[in-house]
Order: structure tokens, then sequence, then C-alpha cells
């Protein structure tokens, strides 16, 4: 057997032996819902501004009431947040959270199928509501992910789930965006010594599909324009891909381009120009270098991870830190993400880096929550804290991009979330191991 | 254009310089966090002939030093990263489950740029480590950032203890068990690779011994036995000459580490990682073993899937030496805002937390007496910056190294590549950030392919 | 005495003689300018070579009566150059299909790349084309050691003229060569395992060589020494007789050499140098002989944009940020490539004896890369030193060779201009009193837009992180129709070769291999020139490589 075969028969093996010895006990302490009273607390609306000593209510799920001077319904269980902030929960802006559990394991891995051009692979299907990361990330305040699949040019869909539900559906947080890896002209790696005629020629080849694919989706569509404005009961034959991106083309759904090199963004405006296309530009590390190209074409970013090395060796060290404040000084909407999957839970950490290198702490506030909401359309319930928005909050004992602040209470569509995880029990039984060294 | 020349040939002129010296540098006013003596507000720190001389209030700078005012800044003593691959052309010789004797230190590369992205990050000292593709891997070398030089030696930490990496779990299996068909493919099959090293090293010494005892008596006709520096290297392990520092993840195979070496009578030894510590403080605790963990990763691999962020803190309640580590050209970048986590999981204290990136670290280098803390006497290896470094806000604003400036935020020039590759055009690279790119596996990627 | 000479290298292409035996073996060289070394030199002297020996020199010499009289009017002859640490006439040993190592931790010697004890004169191969090549850039001797890993075996100091290896060889095990090469997949594969191998079998060959001495003193009674010939190898360099010619390119490379030769006292020479200008200090105090590397990076100067020359008296116009960053990194890679050029002035400035090494340069770039040191400082009288006079004391061929005067070995290099002008062609060389004449040859005319051909079959080698992979390539077929196949040394399977497209000199193609299950899909673009191509090979997504091949001549 060769050798990579090998390993995975192995890797196997282990697989099984280790699914029949997890525990058998129930994973986490439910979550409650009701009617809730947060008082005496600081609130922090990211549109309102602050409202001191103020107490926020809870009820079917969303906020009923928010301010300084507010009636408590009868009934409800109040807790008292003296001392501490509430801020809206924020939200990743792209990772795998849900998609993956163990990395280096593949057979936990299901963000990555098969196939370059594959629109219609849905994220939201794949997330694992069970996964052990979810209460992990959770209990710092993230409440709200986007989960994305990876790989070749069209990866898929990707889609925003808030973190608590037992199913996929439950979990849905209200945007799907179809995912495309725009060709790149970049190296890939430290391996990859391709000439730069090479590299050249390569992303041109997966220019040309990418708009051989653009043109048939354009074809797909006036199609089944015409089919239906004729009130034709003729239909399209199956072809999923075109279905998954007919909404794109009629800009009825957004399309998340991951792009990074500089020369590539310029690229990706120009192939964005001529197209009534609703984009938003992920990944971006670049950015600063296009700064101003990219707000004036008026497309909003999602960038990450803050905590990186620069791209080029010559680049100055903090370029992936000052990243968002440069484009959001020239005038770019500015989203940030950490990319990551099991350690979701520093996307504070990301946008507190951004706060310190020129960002601000204000608008690196609104980077993780008010933006990102309004880029997924889901800012009618997330984002900030307003009356009739979604109950989905944090509670702290202080500023959330300082690492030492703890977190007091998560809400998520109105639902207390039992503030424990998988760390938090691993804390409890063996801070004070029983028995100790002597048995 | 020529004065872009000019600039940068004199930077490099002045990098050359630095490299090597000693300097004097008076860094005054600001809060002095000596983690062995408390915190000093608005204090001096002199810096002469590259120790540090005299903390105290109103110091005067001798003639020729650097003045630095770091008033409203905190001045910490340089962080020590006791897990790094940066500045190596070579990390794995993978090709044997056991390379005790080959050495990163003959792999130092000055030329990474990497050396200086940790020093503008606080970073002066790091542990320049083999990696773990081997049960018993290769030793490995203390360096000082000392950034602007084309001289490896130059970067050796002179008279630190020597160091030795081992490891165990996933990393070793896979490489020689799944890889290549070789013991280990278990975890059973690890801790007989090391019984049996130790073992051999055993016979190996009490060889040499008996012929070194004999051989100028008169009329011996002995041979001596065969050099092998490999096992050279496992006896020196065996006398207490070398720590080890054993990559590892489950309680399970961290505890069969301490038995052998119990065993064997070996007390030098620090765990990395341990990500499983926290199920066996207690046992490290009185075994005495050093721990240099990561401040949260977990899940990327199954070994760590059981993990939790409060290891640190678990750790160092049960009484262990905890430092946190990087393993990471990225991660050493921030080393102090990894350390506040240890804050935010488990509320350790100012000085505990900027313990675990100075003087512990320190204490599972041996070398404690030099570095990790403001004391006089000490080598002058300073991190100041503009917040307390335990805040998000905190930026590293100096780095000093022998009482050299080393990083200068404000003065640095971008472009910080000390040579440059005649052939590159084209040269965006993109990062590879997330941890599934296993660091401590660089270099074993190619072994697997048929 | 006549010497009858069967001939020279029958694939020579440039206007040799047929294998007509010289009538004499006397030649005398008139009214040419000779400079018998830098500095000393005659203006149209005469030189006579008789029985392979210089025999007299000189402005007016008595010519014998059977010497060939060779009108050198106006020409210029120098001392044949010597070329310090060579591959030339060095045939590549042919690669074992890899066989599945049963220990990699363990491998065999010879597979691991450990063969010090290989002699380079079982490797001489003296029609391979590498030594006319050289011959014709004016090289008439070499030191020359075998390729390979990290000890691929002793050297030899050859001549570069004879039928048979042994005509070739002048002096036999002149040096142990080493480098930093580790192998492929198996101990020791990194840098760090090379180099604590390296201690281990020298501190082995150290102890089993004073137990030989011992055991040869009086052997009663005393466990018989085993024969190793590895160990056997090093004690040569043990005992100071011969150094360890080590290959040492970059900058780090140099100076790990010098912490092994700190840890074990052998004597160095070393080779290949291209980054030793902010190393000479150390060098110098090392003591070591040193080969600069006649490979130098090519320098592509970009036209100056409009914007910045025409505007004269008009403000400059304003430069982007991005642009000032182009220029800046613009400018030091200029500056790192001129540093490589002005690396043999700068040794010469600080008085450090050197000659040049040849293990990767191209025969095609030599002499441009000679005067691109020569516009960078390097006289021209520096050259013809690093060439001539400071080889031959550095290996130790002062007695014989180096020099034009009676008495050394007749290696002459005669050219129509004086040797470093950008037009000159070498016409006639010496190599141990054999004549080899050059004529013009008109210039393959690069024709524009033709395509080449690239039928034939090919040898190739490729270096990957693994390795170096070589093998063969054939290619048949006609214009726009071409196929072919490629052998792999490394799996030992030929893979056929498709999406053959040729377009000017540039050729690229596609093949699939089967890695552990899954198939991997390369694709190769190289630009072929001559007789010899190179490019790049990537491979699916875990990256690419350099590759360079040459053809096979048909048989």
């Amino acid at each position: 057997m060769s050798r990579p075969m090998k390993n995975l028969k192995h890797i196997f093996i282990v697989f099984l032996l280790v699914a029949f010895s997890i525990e058998v006990s129930g994973q986490n302490a439910k979550g409650k819902t009701g009617t809730f009273a947060l008082t005496n607390a600081t609130i922090e609306t990211v549109t309102n501004g602050t409202i001191n000593n103020g107490t926020i209510v809870i009820k079917d799920g969303i906020i009923a009431e928010i301010g300084a001077n507010v009636t408590i319904p009868d009934g409800a269980e109040q807790i008292d947040c003296s001392g501490q902030t509430i801020y809206p929960g924020m939200i990743e802006g792209g990772g795998r959270l849900g998609l993956v559990e163990v990395n280096s394991d593949p057979r936990t891995r299901d963000y990555n199928e098969i196939g370059d051009v594959i629109p219609q692979m849905k994220a939201l299907t794949a997330v694992n509501p069970n996964s052990v990361l979810i209460p992990v990330t959770r209990v710092s305040g993230v409440t709200t992910s986007l989960a994305v699949p990876a790989g070749g040019l069209f990866p898929g869909t990707a889609s925003l789930v808030n973190l608590h539900g037992y199913t996929p559906d439950q979990m849905y947080a209200g945007f799907e965006g179809i995912v495309m890896n725009f060709p790149t002209t970049g190296r890939s790696s430290r391996w990859d010594r391709r000439s730069d005629d090479e590299i050249k020629k390569e992303a041109e080849k997966t220019l040309k599909k990418l708009n051989e694919v653009w043109q048939r989706a354009n074809e797909y569509h006036r199609i089944d324009s015409t089919l239906k404005a004729s009130g034709n009961a003729a239909k399209l034959e199956y072809y999923p891909e075109m279905e998954a991106l007919l909404p794109v083309v009629r800009g009825e759904q957004k399309l998340l381009i991951e792009v990074n090199a500089a020369s590539d963004i310029e690229a990706a405006i120009e192939w964005v120009s001529d197209k009534d296309i609703d984009v938003v530009f992920t990944g971006v590390s670049e950015g600063w270098r296009k700064a101003d190209e990219i707000a004036k074409a008026n497309i909003p970013v999602i960038v990450g991870p803050v905590l990186s090395v620069p791209n080029r060796e010559y680049d100055r060290y903090d370029r992936a830190y000052t990243n968002p404040g440069v484009m959001q000084k020239a005038g770019v909407k500015v989203a940030i993400k950490s990319g990551d999957a099991e350690n979701v839970r520093n996307l504070p950490y990301n946008a507190g880096f951004a706060a310190t290198y020129g960002m601000g702490k204000e608008e690196a506030l609104k980077a993780i929550t008010i933006i990102p909401a309004e880029i997924f359309g889901v800012d009618d319930k997330l984002g900030s804290l307003e009356k009739g928005k979604s109950a989905t909050l944090f509670v702290t004992d202080g500023d959330p991009f300082e690492t030492k602040t703890q977190v007091k209470y998560v809400f998520i569509e109105g639902w207390m979330i039992p503030l424990e995880s998988r760390h938090t029990k691993l804390y409890d039984e063996f801070l004070n191991r029983q028995p100790g060294l002597k048995k | 254009m020529k004065n872009n020349i000019t600039l940068i040939l004199a930077l490099l002129l002045a990098f050359a310089a630095s490299a090597q010296q000693k300097g004097d540098v008076l860094i005054k006013n600001g809060t002095v966090l000596t983690i062995t003596n408390g915190d000093l507000a608005e204090t001096d720190v002199l810096i002469r002939d590259g120790k540090i001389s005299k903390i105290g209030k109103g110091l005067k700078a001798p003639s020729g030093a650097k003045t630095i005012d770091a008033t409203g800044m905190y001045v910490m003593p340089g962080i020590i990263d006791a897990h790094s691959h940066i500045a190596l052309d070579a990390v794995n010789e993978a090709t044997s489950p056991v390379t005790a004797e080959v050495f990163t230190g003959d792999a130092v590369d000055p030329l990474d740029v990497s050396i200086y992205r940790a020093l503008a990050g606080g970073v002066t000292t790091s542990h320049a480590m083999h990696g773990s593709a081997n049960a018993v891997g290769g030793q490995c070398e203390t360096i000082k950032h000392r950034y602007g030089t084309v001289d490896p030696e130059a970067l050796k930490m002179k008279g630190a203890p020597r160091t030795i990496k081992f490891a165990l779990g996933e990393n070793p299996t896979r490489v020689h068990g799944a890889g290549n068909n070789m013991v280990p493919r278990t975890r059973m099959g690890v801790e007989a690779v090391f019984r049996n090293s130790f073992s051999e090293a055993q016979e190996y010494m009490a060889a040499w011994n008996e012929y070194n005892a004999n051989k100028s008596k008169k009329g011996f006709k002995g041979a001596p036995p065969k050099y092998d520096l490999r096992l050279e290297t496992l006896a020196d392990i065996l006398k207490g000459e070398i720590i080890i520092h054993c990559h590892s993840y489950r309680a399970d195979e961290i505890y069969m580490l301490m038995q052998v070496c119990k065993d064997f009578g070996i007390k030098r030894l620090v765990f990395q990682h341990v990500n499983e510590g926290f199920k066996v403080a207690p046992e490290l605790a009185e075994f005495g073993a050093g721990a240099s963990v990561f401040a949260d990763w977990w899940a990327y691999k199954f070994e760590v899937y059981y993990s939790t962020a409060y290891n640190a803190t678990i750790l160092s309640e049960n009484g262990v030496v905890t430092s946190i580590n990087s393993d990471s050209g990225e991660l050493i970048r921030h080393l102090y805002h990894e350390a506040a986590k240890t804050q935010k999981y488990g509320g350790l204290t100012d000085k505990d937390a900027l313990s675990m990136i100075t003087i512990n670290p320190a204490k599972q280098l041996g070398i404690e007496d030099r570095v990790g803390s403001i004391e006089e006497g000490k080598e002058g290896d300073i991190a100041i910056f503009n917040n307390h470094p335990l805040s998000i806000y905190a930026i590293p604003m100096y780095t000093i190294i022998d009482g050299v400036l080393q990083f200068d935020r404000q003065n640095d020039q971008d472009d910080m590549r000390i040579y440059v590759n005649p052939e590159e055009k084209i040269d965006v690279t993109f990062s590879q950030n997330d941890h599934t790119v296993d660091r401590c596996m660089q270099g074993t990627e190619f072994l697997f392919k048929n | 005495m006549i010497i009858l000479f069967i001939g020279v290298l029958p694939s020579s292409l440039y206007g040799q003689d047929e294998k007509i035996a010289p009538v004499t073996g006397t030649y005398a060289i008139t009214n040419v300018n000779i400079t018998q070394a830098p500095g000393r030199t005659i203006q149209l002297g005469t030189v006579v070579v008789k029985d392979g020996m210089i025999t007299a020199v000189g402005k007016s010499v008595s010519i014998p009566a059977d010497a060939k009289i060779i009108k050198a009017d106006s020409m210029y002859l120098y001392a044949g150059f010597i070329d310090g640490l060579s591959h030339v006439g060095v045939d590549m040993p042919k690669e074992e299909e890899d066989q599945d190592v049963d220990d990699p931790s363990n491998p065999p010697n010879d597979i691991a790349g450990i063969q010090p004890d290989r002699d380079v004169r079982g490797l001489l191969n003296p029609s391979d084309k590498s030594v006319d090549d050289w011959r014709k850039l004016g090289f008439t001797a070499a030191h020359v050691v075998p390729e390979g890993r990290m000890l691929p075996g002793s050297g030899a100091i050859v001549l570069l003229s004879g039928d048979t290896p042994d005509e070739m060889v002048y002096r036999s095990g002149t040096s142990l060569f080493s480098q930093l090469r580790g192998a492929s997949g198996i101990y020791p594969n990194t840098v760090i395992g090379v180099m604590a191998k390296y201690r281990d079998l020298y501190r082995n060959a150290s102890y089993a060589k004073s137990y030989k001495q011992r055991y040869e003193q009086d052997g009663a009674g005393m466990e018989r020494p085993v024969s190793d010939r590895v160990l056997e190898a090093f004690y040569p360099v043990i005992d100071k007789r011969i150094p360890v010619a080590f290959k040492a390119e970059s900058v780090l490379d140099i100076q790990r050499v010098f912490i092994l030769k700190n840890d074990l006292g052998f004597n160095l020479m070393l080779g290949e140098v291209k980054q030793g200008w902010d190393v000479i200090d150390k060098i110098k105090n090392a003591n070591a002989s040193v080969f600069l590397s006649l490979e130098l990076p090519e320098l592509k100067e970009e036209k100056e944009k409009d914007s910045t020359d025409t505007d004269e008296g008009d403000t400059k116009k304003e430069l982007t940020a991005a642009e000032e960053e182009q220029q800046r990194l613009d400018a030091r890679k200029k500056e790192m490539i001129l540093n490589h050029y002005k690396q043999p002035a700068l040794f010469t400035a600080n008085g450090v004896k050197f000659g040049f090494s040849t293990l990767e340069a191209k025969s095609k770039d030599i002499k441009s890369n000679l005067s691109k040191m020569v516009a960078n400082g390097l006289s021209e009288d520096a050259a013809l030193t690093a060439l001539t006079t400071a080889p031959a004391q550095l290996l130790g061929l002062s007695n014989t060779m180096g020099t034009v005067d009676a008495g050394k070995i007749a290696n002459l290099v005669i050219s129509d201009k004086p040797y470093f002008d950008e037009k000159s062609n070498v016409k006639m060389v010496f190599v141990d009193g054999k004549l080899f004449e050059y004529d013009d040859k008109p210039k393959k005319k690069k024709s524009d837009g033709e395509d080449i051909d690239p039928k034939g079959s090919w040898s190739y080698s490729t270096e990957t992180p693994q390795g170096t992979t070589t093998g063969t390539l054939k290619i048949t077929g006609e214009a726009g129709d071409y196929s072919g196949e490629m052998t792999n040394s490394q799996t030992g399977e030929t893979t056929s070769i498709s999406d053959i497209a040729i377009s000017g000199t540039s050729m690229t193609y596609s093949f699939q291999i089967n890695a552990g299950g899954n198939m991997l899909s390369i694709s190769v673009s190289v630009t072929i020139d001559g007789e010899t191509f190179d490019g790049t090979m990537t491979v699916g997504s875990y990256g690419s490589f350099p590759v360079e091949g040459e053809r096979i001549p048909e048989q």
C-alpha cells in the first residue's frame, strides 16, 4: 500500500476508535429563553451612541425596550449589570466555524468540495450545529458567523449562522452569498517558482474560464427570464451551477469575491465595473495599496485576519494591522473577519489591533458589528442595539477589545446562552484535580 | 533616487555595526516592569556595555550613550519565545526517528526578515528549535535577535545551556510510522524509541569509560568503541548537560516521558505545547518539569481536541513553571497579547501573565541568570511599549538587545531586508496564517510524495 | 621525435581538422603579442613549443628546423587558463533507479551521497562536449570533481585534451570534494543532517586512522581494524596532505563551511563562492583557498520611464507611492546584483588571492561574465591572474603551469584581439602541446519567429526539495504534431508527454504522474538555446522547480 494510503487508513482507524470513546454525557447545558431585563448597564448601541445606566428588556427574542428609563415587564428575570457594558453580538465576517472540527483530519473537513465551479454547494447544509467549536466561540461574545466554502473558482454558497440552535435552519441568520476566488497573479507560496510569464498565463487562463462561466450564466438568465415572461411551461435543463449563479447575475444575491494581491484587486474592480451586480471583496490583504480605487468603486470589504504577517518581504511589518484603518479612512466600508474556525473567539483582537494601529476603537467596533450586518443585509436584526432588533448581544466587565475583559452574559436571539464550553468544563475539572497527586 | 540608495547603504552600514557590539543606553522616566521586583514608576534604566548597570531615578547618561525618553511608556524585559523556528534554513531532519546529533545552530539564517518582525513585537530572544517530526529530534539554538548581520554566529547566545527537541504523539508516529513504516507508529513505539536510545547511550558511555580508563595502561591492546555523534549527544542528555524540550500534547504521553526520565535519572525537562498538561499538572509540578504552551491554539489536530485555553493558568496555579510561546513567525510578533490571554482565561495577575514571556521562558532555557527580568547585572535586553504591554492598545516602540537599539518604530525603514534576491521579480507571497500548516512539521511535506 | 596524434573530439562542431595526425609536435608561434604573466608582456615575440612543453619565449628566439610555424600576426597569446573547481569532462553518474531504501534513516552510503572514495578519474569523459566548450574559452587545465551530494568523491587536475581519461589526468587525488547537499528522502536530508554526518564521519575517520597506525606498529593481540573505504578517503585530509574542496555559494553556505572547518580542522579550498563580499575577513582568517564563481545573476536594465527622462527643465512628475516603492526596490535589486559583479575586484583590493570555479556557470556566459567583472572594477591583469597564476599557486601547479615561460607545459591560448575585448575570439589553444584551432563560425541566426526544432533526445534534470531528478526526454514527430516521452530516474518509469507546443525558442508540454494514487498534472515550460534548455516545471499546486537539460547527440 502506498504511503498516503497508509496515512488515510491510519487516520480512519484512529477516528473510528475515538468516535466510540466520546463521553456519552450531554454536551452542554441548555440555553434559556423568556423575558429578561438587563439593568444598570452601560449600553454601547453602536448606532445611537452610549446609554449610561440603561436597561434592555428582552422579550420574544427581540430587544423590546432599550433606554435609561424603561419599564420592566412583570415576571422578567432581572439581571443586574452594574459596572458592566452591553454590546451587540460580534459578527465573524468569514471563516470555517461549523464546517470543520479537527482540521488535520480530512474526514472532519466539510468546506472544500471537489470541483472548480460549484456555486450550488451550500455551506449551510454542512454546518455542524453540535460542533464543539461553537460553544467555545460564543462564550467570548461572537454570536454570529459566516460559514465560507473554500476551493476553486466558485467553491460554493456561504451562509450566515447564529451560534445557537440544533439544526442549520435554527441557526440560519438570514444571509447567503455566492463565493468566488478571483484568479490570482500572486505567488501562492515559497515553493511557487513559476516565471512571471507562467503566472501571468495561468491567471489569464483562469480569468478566461471565469468569463466563460459568467457568459454562460448570463445566457441562462436570459433564457430563464424569457421563458418566465412568456409563461412558457418549458424548463431549462437541470443545471445547478447556473441555477445558483442566477440570482447573482440578476443582482439579487451578493457575490463574495476573495481577492488579495494589489494587481488582482485592480483586475477585480475592472471585472466588476461593467456588470450590474452586488459585490463584496473579502480577504483584501493588500487593500491598502488600492484603497482609493476600492472606495471609488464603492465596493465594501471584509478584511482579515488582521493578525497576519505582511504579504511581501519588503512590506512594513505592520501593514496587516494598519490595512483596515487605511481603507476605512479612504472611504471604504470595512468589516473585519478572523477567517478562523476554532479560534473565531479572537475576532475582537483582530479588531483591537486594527483599532490600535490607526482605525480607532469606534470604527473597529463597527467593523465587527453593524458593518458586517449591513453588508450581509441583516442589519434590520443584527449589528447594533436598537429597539426591535434581535436580542443578540453580550455583556462584559470592560472593553471587549482588552484581552483580560470577561464576558458575563451572552444572548442569541433572546436565548440566554450558558457560559460553558469544553474549555470552561476542563478548567473546572482540572484546576484542582481530585484525586490530585496521590489517589 | 540616489538619496534612497545612500540612505539604504547608510542604514545597512549601521546594521552591520550594531549587530556585533554591546551598547550604552539610558532609558528615562518610564514605568519599569521589573518582573522580579515589582513595577517602578518614573524610573530610569541605565545600560552600560550591554549590561543593566543601574535602575533608579535621575540617572545620567555616559557620553556617547543613546537616550530614550520613555515618559508615559512601559519598560519591560525583552520578550523571550521558548518555541520558535524563525531564522532557520532547516527545521526538520525528518529521515530518522532519532537525530540527536543534528543541530539547528548549523542552520541559523541571520537574513530572515522574520527576526526583524519579531523585534517589532518586543521579542529579543527566541529558542530556534528543531521540528517535531522525530521522537528524538535535534539540538536547538537559543538566539538573540541581533538583526542586521550576515554572520550566523552573531545571533547565537553564547553560553546558553544546550537544549534538544523531543517529540511525542501524532507527528513522529505520522512521519515515521505511517510515512516510512518505521517505529514509532503508536505512542507505545514512541516510548520504546526513548528507552532504546537512552539504554544504548548508557552502554556507549560505559564502553567509552572503560576504554578511557584503560587506554593509557601499559600493554593496552584494546580498540576504542565506535564513535557515534548521536550516542555522544544522548549520553550528554543522561549526564544532565542538555535540557530536553519535548513537543507533546496528550496527558498520557506527558506522563510517560516523565516516567522514562525518572528511570534514567534525567531531571532537566520542559514540555512544549503540552496542551493536556493541565490534566497532569500535579505530576508536572512534582517532577519539576516546565511547560511552554500556546495561549489558545487547539483543535487543529486530534491530539489537541480536548484542550483548554485555561491550560496556562491551571499549570501556573499548580506550581508548574509555565511560559507562553508562539511556534510561529506570525504569533511571535504579539506574544505580549498572547500572554494577556492568561488574564482572560483564568485571571492571572499582571506579574504572572508577564512572567510567562519573560522570566519563566528564561528559566526553561536555563538563561534566567542573564535575562528575563530587569535587574542590575542582567543583560540589557529591553522592550518599550507606549501602553501597558498587556493592553490590546500597546504598541512596541523600541527594542534593545545588549544595549543596542535593534528596533525603532518611528525611524526604521519599511524595507528591512538585508540581502535582496537578485532573481526575484513578482514577489507577492501569501502568508499561510492558519496553523493548519503545522510549523513544527516544516520540511517534511515532500517526504510523503512518491 | 614525432608523436602521432589520433585526433581530437569527433563531436566538436567548430571547423576542426579531421583525424589527420599532425606531422610534428614542435611549433613556433611567431609575431604574437605575448603576455607571459600579468604585468610581463612581450610585443610581437615568438613562443616555441616542443614535446608538450614551452621551450623558448622571447622577442627573437631561434626556431627549430622541425617546427611548424604559426604566424599569429598581431594576435594575443596568454598562458592557458586554469579552472579552479569544475565538472568539465566529468560524466554525471547514471542515477540509479531510486531503489526503495529499506531504512531511510540508515541508507547505503552511495545512495546517501557519501562517496568520498569515488575517484573522479573513473568518471572522466574526454569526448564530453564541455571539454571543447571550455577549451574554446581558453581553459587548458581544470581541477575537476565528480557531481553528487555531500561527498561526491576526490578531485583531480586534468588537462583539457586527450582521448582517454588517463591521458587527461595530470595529478589525481588532489582534494576531497564536499557540498552542503543532502540526499532526497533519506538521511542526511537537510543541511543540519549533512553537517552532523560530516562531523561523525570525520571523527570516526580520525579514530580509525589512529587505530590503524597503532595496529600497524604492532598488531599482535589487537582486534583487526575494519576496512572502510569511506573513512579511509578522509585520511589524507586528516594528515593535511590534501584540502577539502567545499562548494559554498551563498554567504551562509560559506560560514557554515567555516563552522565545520573550525570543528574539524581540515585545510579548506572554497569553491563557487558567489556571495563572499561580506565575509572577506573571515575568509582571510580561515586561510582558505578561494575560487569565485563565474556564474553571475543577470541585470535586466529597465528602460527609464519617459517622464523622468525627457522632462528636462520641467518639474519632475510626482511619483506615486507605488512608483516610488518600485524605484527603491529596483535600486536595491540592482545594488545586490552589482555586488556580485564587484566581488572579484573587492577580493583583489583586500589582497585575497583567488581563482575561478565553474561548477554552475554555463560556457556561453563565461566570457560575458568576465567582462562584467572587468567592467565593475576588476582590472584585466587581476582577471588574468585569477585565470592563470593564482589558481596555479592555489593548486600547487606553479612549477609547470600558469605562465608562458620556458620549461612550463605548453598550455596557451591565442585570441585575435586582447582577450578581454568584447569582440575577441579565441583562435587557437594549445593543451599539453597539442594544437586546437577554432575558426569563426557564422553565428546561428536567431531566426525570429522561426520555431526551433525540438526533435531528438535530451537529458534533463530538475531540482525539487526532494532532490535532483534526472532522466531523458525524447521528442518525435513533425512541427505542429509532436509527441514524446520522458523517463524518470527516481521512479524508473517512462511517461508519455502531451500538448507539446513550440513557439520560437520556447517549448511547453505537460504530463501526468501517479503520486500515491493521485494523478498529478505537471506542466513544463522551457527555452531552448541551441543544445541546451532551461525553464520551470510546475507540479500541480505543490510549486514549480527549475529544470534544465541538454541534447544527447545522435550516436
